[in-house]
């Protein structure tokens, strides 16, 4: 999950990173009177979204009287940066720039460990810094301190936030240094580690400080709001969804996969992998899907029933494709009564074509089939015999009334 | 000859008292692979299907001094623990089933098998399977299925989803051919054991006659296929599909699918598909293509 600029800037400030002073404004809240409060002769008004390049998308204002602030953020609130949502404004004091440097850590998915990337030529796009004035340095995952011969600002205290808060990058841009000579980090983007939720949650904390350890270091990403990158706040079927796999059984088969689209097509895949090749299918045959759905890894019944009913809750639907590949062990009965009983309570009429097989793939064709006789439901099962991409053909003429 | 496994290859299960431990002993039994025990602390001397419950790694090995694989079924929380016994122990194998690892954990765990010298496949890997010679995990599922949609051929099979391993492997079954191994790598950010690795190993295997992959939008790692087909290392037969086209409307950063399908710039499946066909490799338009491109070499 990506974080927002104020929240990235939370976990540095916990961690001994300065950065400038300021307040986050979330929509509806109202402007403090910033000259007054930070005692600067300059603001800046940031836009918070998910990702990057907000300079140039004029989403970063500078000004020095209350109404320019006020001004500034309204039109932040109204805008679009690069399709990201503007979830909320932050108003900083503009800091005495001496020099601007770049600092990040994240994986490097072929080295197989951190990489530090720095450059003393920062405030700009780190692609458009040449080669030769970039600094990468592979780093050793099991050294809690670091062992690196360079004198770079902040280095072990952002190493501190990337172990300790999980986090899958960490990066400073710019990394100011003051006329002052001090050091601040102007900017954060930060992603974090959405597997390691479970050393982040409220339970894990209490637990650790009943046992005497000290969790200073670690946030608590119950706290972080829900969010999505397609530039609108999330829908609350993409909240709801975030449910299904809480708890500690959160592991035994995934089902908390929803994202909401513009189409018309409800989809949910079984798979990974499928989910992606379906998606790409549903394109080919001229489908708009719904939504993103995925579930996986033999989840029981009650999860895949609170997935469909999410699925199938979209207004204006006009077909539901359920394609899984033929699978390895995932209960295709089981996971199918789940499904039945989350359309026995919306009892949708649009044609609902199912691919899928696997252990248990004849008991729950039967058990489906019964079931949708029985309620009078439009659905098709299709088997291994026939391959997911077919099926999207057979719904595409359904819906089309061929 | 097979990659990875062969006849006598002793398999230990760790968390093999579990749920799905069990389930996976008991795939990989009536599969023949040759599991000779597993492990749960606290539940030493017990038997799981016949096979001896050991506290821990080391004990394991001191009876039985030559298991040279395991498998690794606790959960997500408890893996870091179990995959660095197993390195601490000289196991050289490490198959990590387990989903929804910490990145951090993986890397650690990776590390340390780098210095070590052990191999981890995974993590997320659902296992893979040598037709007719053995299985590691539930690849394949029941008995029955397994042996319709797996036979001894020369396809390899490489995916970074477990279910389309299986799916991808029935269409080739369906188009009359057979697997010398189909092997899944896990959709995470951190793959222990990459295609590259694989193909290594195929490329050396006498039974493999080509290798079919199925990729996803994010990561890199198809890009070292490309380096590999180019320099030589790589050069049998290599078919690919690289799927999460849709993706290249979504904003960069945005996750979809796998853990590792993070849509990045540069990184998309069109783009990785390009500069696979520009070596050379056959580009599937969908994965059901990709038996019919790779008949023709079997």
């Amino acid at each position: 999950m990506n974080l927002y600029e104020f929240e990235g800037k939370t976990l540095f400030e916990k961690h001994g990173i300065m950065i400038p002073g300021g307040v986050t404004i979330k929509r509806g809240e109202s402007i403090p009177n910033v000259f007054q409060d930070f005692r600067v002769p300059e603001v800046v008004v940031k836009a918070q979204v998910l990702s990057g390049k907000r300079g140039k998308n004029n989403a970063i204002r500078f000004c020095s009287k209350q109404e320019e602030v006020e001004a500034a953020v309204q039109d932040l609130f109204a805008m679009e940066v690069r399709g990201q949502y503007v979830a909320a404004v932050r108003i900083e004091e503009k800091l005495r720039i001496a020099e601007e440097h770049y600092l990040s850590i994240t994986y490097d998915t072929n080295a197989k460990q951190p990489i530090l990337v720095y450059s003393a030529e920062g405030g700009v796009d780190i692609e458009e810094v040449g080669e030769e004035k970039i600094v990468k340095k592979l780093l050793e995952i099991r050294n809690l301190k670091l062992e690196i011969d360079l004198d770079i600002p902040y280095i072990q205290k952002l190493w501190d936030v990337f172990l300790q808060e999980d986090c899958r990058l960490v990066e400073i841009n710019p990394l100011i240094k003051t006329e002052a000579g001090e050091w601040y980090a102007a900017d954060a983007k930060v992603a974090i580690d959405d597997d390691a939720f479970f050393r982040h949650s409220s339970r894990y904390i209490e637990k650790k400080k009943e046992k005497g350890v000290d969790v200073s270091g670690v946030s608590n990403w119950e706290e972080l709001e829900a969010r999505t990158m397609l530039g609108r706040p999330p829908t609350e079927r993409e909240i709801d969804v975030q449910d299904i796999d809480k708890g500690e059984n959160y592991y035994r088969g995934t089902a908390g996969k929803y994202i909401e689209m513009d189409g018309d097509i409800a989809t949910l895949f079984i798979g990974g992998g499928a989910s992606i090749a379906n998606m790409d299918a549903m394109e080919r045959v001229g489908l708009k899907p719904a939504n993103y759905t995925e579930y996986s890894g033999n989840p029981p019944r009650e999860k895949v029933y609170e997935l469909t009913k999410i699925v199938i809750s979209k207004p204006g639907l006009r077909g539901l494709w359920i394609a899984g590949v033929v699978s390895n062990f995932t209960n295709v009965k089981e996971t199918f009564m789940g499904t039945a009983d989350a359309l026995a309570e919306v009892m949708p009429e649009y044609p609902i074509v199912v691919r899928r097989d696997g252990p248990f793939g004849a008991e729950g064709k039967e058990y489906f089939m019964n079931f949708a006789k029985e309620k009078g439901l439009n659905v098709v099962w299709y088997g291994k015999e026939t391959s997911m991409s077919e099926t999207a053909k057979v719904l595409a003429e359904k819906v089309n009334g061929k | 000859m097979s990659i990875l496994i062969n006849e006598n290859t002793k398999v230990l299960i760790q968390g093999i008292t579990g749920k799905e431990g069990q389930k996976a002993a008991g795939a990989m039994l009536d599969y023949g692979t040759n599991v000779v025990g597993g492990v749960r602390p606290g539940k030493g001397g017990e038997k799981v299907l016949g096979k001896p419950v050991f506290n821990t790694v080391a004990e394991a090995l001191e009876a039985i001094p030559d298991i040279t694989t395991t498998t690794i079924y606790v959960p997500p929380f408890a893996a870091k623990g179990a995959i660095t016994e197993a390195i601490d122990a000289g196991i050289t194998q490490i198959n990590t089933i387990v989903e929804r690892i910490p990145i951090k954990d993986a890397a650690y765990c990776l590390a340390a098998a780098k210095e070590r010298g052990a191999t981890i496949i995974g993590p997320s890997s659902l296992g893979y399977i040598n037709p007719g010679v053995g299985r590691i995990g539930v690849v394949g599922g029941p008995k029955a299925q397994a042996d319709e949609i797996y036979t001894p051929g020369s396809i390899g099979i490489i995916s970074r989803s477990g279910g389309m391993t299986n799916e991808v492997s029935w269409q080739i079954r369906k188009a009359g051919l057979g697997q010398s191994a189909a092997v899944h790598v896990g959709g995470d950010l951190l793959m222990g054991t990459t295609y590259a690795d694989l193909l290594r190993l195929f490329e050396k295997d006498d039974q493999t006659k080509a290798v079919v992959v199925f990729g996803e939008h994010g990561g890199s790692y198809e890009f070292e296929v490309v380096e590999m087909i180019e320099s030589g290392e790589y050069t049998k037969p290599l078919i690919i599909f690289v799927g999460g086209k849709f993706a290249n409307t979504l904003p960069e950063g945005m996750n979809i699918g796998h853990a590792g399908a993070i849509v990045e710039k540069g990184k998309g499946a069109a783009e990785k598909e390009a500069a696979l066909r520009g070596v050379g490799a056959l580009v599937a338009g969908d994965y059901e293509e990709l038996a019919s491109l790779v008949k023709p070499f079997a």
